[in-house]
């Protein structure tokens, strides 16, 4: 999952993108409303924390003009200010969650998963695609039964292509889910992953649409894969 | 007691007194009236009684006969007794019938009571007659009452009227403030919006206003208790959440990156230490604690502790520059705020000087006053902040202060009178502290 961090305390920020990325999430970190705009732009985000004390633009300014030019993608606000109409306001702003400092980081990962779930359509965590078990918060996958280990960035790629069943993602979309903004990436890389995610779940797991991208496919059994 | 109850009371009393003694008056002259008209009458019975008698063709004898003339004949008004009787008091002629006789010895008016009954008698002599006319005062009585009962019943009609008038108007003038007390029911008791009542008369419209202000000023001062409590919650959980993250961080990871988040996570507890103890000072200068420890203060060990105490340690980069005679001038203020509110200039000033560039502290005596001068060459700040120095929790973009250090020079200065002034220029900002000077003291 990757997640665009919107908090201007230095300290703050450094330990959220810490304990995140240590869940298995792929962060990237900005201290002002307009990096905040820009990034949008440059990039594809999953979710979105939004603290709401930045130095440039008040936080729910920045979300409610992100709501109006269209801007569907799931935030979770952030704030040490407590009053129901801080809360309101934002939610009324278009947040979609709201969680008040100082926080559990467990909670805020859990949560970000929900919103992640939900912007799916999705009512329980898991995600079952055939034998295959996939749940987001814990990272664990299983097919027919048997966990499969997989890799952080296998992780990624996996939960992106089954929150978006159907539909084909271009390899720049997979990398932004994949890869934070300032991660090296070499040429290669994202072919690497997929490699390795056929490997472990199945050739047809992930289905080359040519010119295009690439697509869900179908989970197999080991024992098919293996006959 | 509503206020209409109270003033129906008071008016309608006086309206009651008013009335009675006014009709008092009026029924006492209509008695005196009505009984000279009532005398009147007997007198004209009497002289009509005496014309009829001296037309007579020959004069009236006593021959023990019955009364030669009835009632009827003397043609006098029904009820009215009439006697006719000689010098000698022989009873010429009576229309009336009884046992004793009216006494008419004297001429003129008389009350004399005649068998149990009460009478008022008139005697005129004329010639040799003597003629007496009577009225029963229980008649003249009666017909006085029904008169007086006629004439009070108007009078009574018009009180009650008047009472009644009386109750409905100020009902309807007192409208307003029974407007003003229902909008003031409808209002919730933590409600703080301006009260709006239509047809204020111009005695009420200053009331109202004022109150409005009121109430404005309650609801500025109840949002910037609230924004201050939000900034102070802000504030103290910034640097909280900062701990917590790292810590669960820490908790999370291991090797570098847990070392990474534990030293972030001291920081965090510098930052909240540094908060918590600003914003004690500010209490405590804001309060009433007692400062004073007794012992008196140079202005230049004021500076000196000051330097020592600024940018946590790193005071090499402030120039001080002291006259000679800073040494024997004593602050007219407890040390430890001095040194404090100097501090926290010299911290600003630091937090916004560039590099290595130096800040300036001069140190100027002038009668009974002692001026600090703290000069950075920081951007300065723009013109429409300068007012918004001293609020607690403002702080400037750049700032990575708490936003209590100049607020709590500014309670400082209030508490010893001192003054604090702002210059903003683009090469940097002057902050002028002046504090009283106790009257200097010639060390030996």
């Amino acid at each position: 999952m990757h997640v665009l961090l919107c908090e201007d305390d230095d300290l703050i920020a450094s330990g959220i993108s810490a304990g995140l990325t240590a869940q298995g999430l792929t962060v990237d970190r900005v201290a002002s409303a307009s990096a905040a705009r820009a990034l949008l732009q440059a990039a594809q985000f999953d979710v979105m924390v939004l603290d709401l004390g930045l130095p440039d633009e008040d936080g729910l300014k920045l979300l409610r003009r992100l709501r109006q030019q269209g801007e569907t993608l799931p935030v979770l606000i952030l704030t040490a200010r407590d009053a129901i109409t801080d809360r309101v306001d934002g939610l009324q702003a278009g947040a979609d969650d709201y969680l008040l400092k100082p926080f559990d980081l467990r909670e805020l990962a859990a949560r970000l998963h929900t919103l992640l779930r939900r912007a799916a359509g999705r009512v329980v965590n898991v995600i079952e695609h055939g034998p295959l078990r996939y749940d987001p918060s814990s990272c664990e996958a299983s097919l027919g039964g048997q966990p499969v280990d997989l890799s952080r960035r296998e992780q990624a790629l996996l939960q992106a292509l089954l929150n978006n069943p159907g539909r084909v993602l271009t390899s720049e979309q997979l990398k932004d889910c994949v890869y934070g903004f300032n991660d090296e990436v070499e040429s290669n890389a994202l072919n690497v992953h997929i490699h390795h995610l056929r490997r472990k779940l199945g050739n047809s797991i992930v289905e080359t649409v040519r010119g295009l991208g690439y697509r869900l496919g179908p989970a197999q059994a080991p024992q098919e894969t293996a006959s | 007691m509503s206020l209409r109850v109270r003033l129906s009371l008071i008016l309608g009393s006086a309206f009651v007194i008013i009335w009675a003694l006014a009709a008092a008056w009026m029924l006492r002259d209509l008695r005196q009236q009505m009984m000279f008209s009532l005398d009147q009458r007997l007198v004209a019975s009497a002289r009509m009684v005496a014309g009829l008698i001296d037309q007579l063709p020959q004069p009236l004898t006593a021959k023990g006969q019955e009364a030669h003339f009835s009632a009827d004949q003397l043609s006098v008004p029904d009820g009215m007794a009439c006697q006719v009787s000689s010098l000698r008091g022989e009873i010429l002629a009576s229309n009336h019938k009884h046992d004793g006789s009216m006494d008419d010895q004297r001429s003129g008016f008389q009350d004399q009571t005649i068998d149990g009954a009460s009478w008022r008698t008139f005697t005129y002599t004329r010639g040799d007659v003597r003629i007496t006319t009577a009225d029963r005062h229980m008649e003249r009585e009666a017909l006085n009452r029904s008169i007086l009962l006629a004439a009070s019943a108007p009078v009574l009609m018009a009180l009650l009227g008047s009472l009644g008038l009386l109750w409905v108007g100020l009902g309807k003038g007192l409208e307003p403030l029974k407007r003003m007390c229902d909008a003031l029911r409808r209002r919730r008791a933590d409600s703080v919006e301006p009260m709006q009542v239509a047809g204020m008369p111009s005695e009420l419209q200053p009331l109202l206003e004022t109150q409005n202000q009121l109430f404005l000023r309650i609801a500025q001062t109840l949002e910037r208790e609230r924004r201050l409590t939000d900034d102070a919650a802000h504030e103290l959980r910034s640097p909280l959440t900062a701990i917590k993250t790292h810590l669960q961080v820490a908790r999370m990871t291991d090797g570098n990156v847990r070392e990474q988040a534990l030293e972030h996570a001291e920081q965090g507890a510098d930052r909240l230490h540094r908060t918590l103890e600003q914003l004690l000072m500010l209490a405590r200068v804001e309060g009433s604690l007692s400062f004073d420890d007794g012992v008196r203060c140079s202005a230049e060990q004021v500076a000196l502790q000051a330097i020592q105490d600024a940018g946590g340690g790193d005071n090499r980069r402030i120039a001080l520059r002291l006259p000679t005679e800073a040494a024997k001038v004593y602050l007219g203020m407890p040390a430890p705020l001095a040194v404090a509110a100097l501090r926290n200039l010299l911290d600003n000033a630091l937090r916004h000087t560039a590099g290595d560039d130096p800040v300036e502290l001069e140190v100027h005596m002038t009668q009974g006053q002692v001026g600090f001068l703290v000069r950075d060459h920081g951007p300065g700040i723009p013109e429409e902040d300068l007012q918004h120095l001293t609020e607690r929790f403002w702080r400037s973009r750049q700032s990575g202060g708490c936003g209590l250090g100049l607020a709590i020079v500014q309670a400082i200065v209030q508490r010893c009178a001192g003054n604090l002034r702002f210059e903003s220029s683009s090469d940097g900002l002057r902050v002028w502290l002046q504090v009283p000077s106790r009257a200097s003291v010639q060390q030996p």
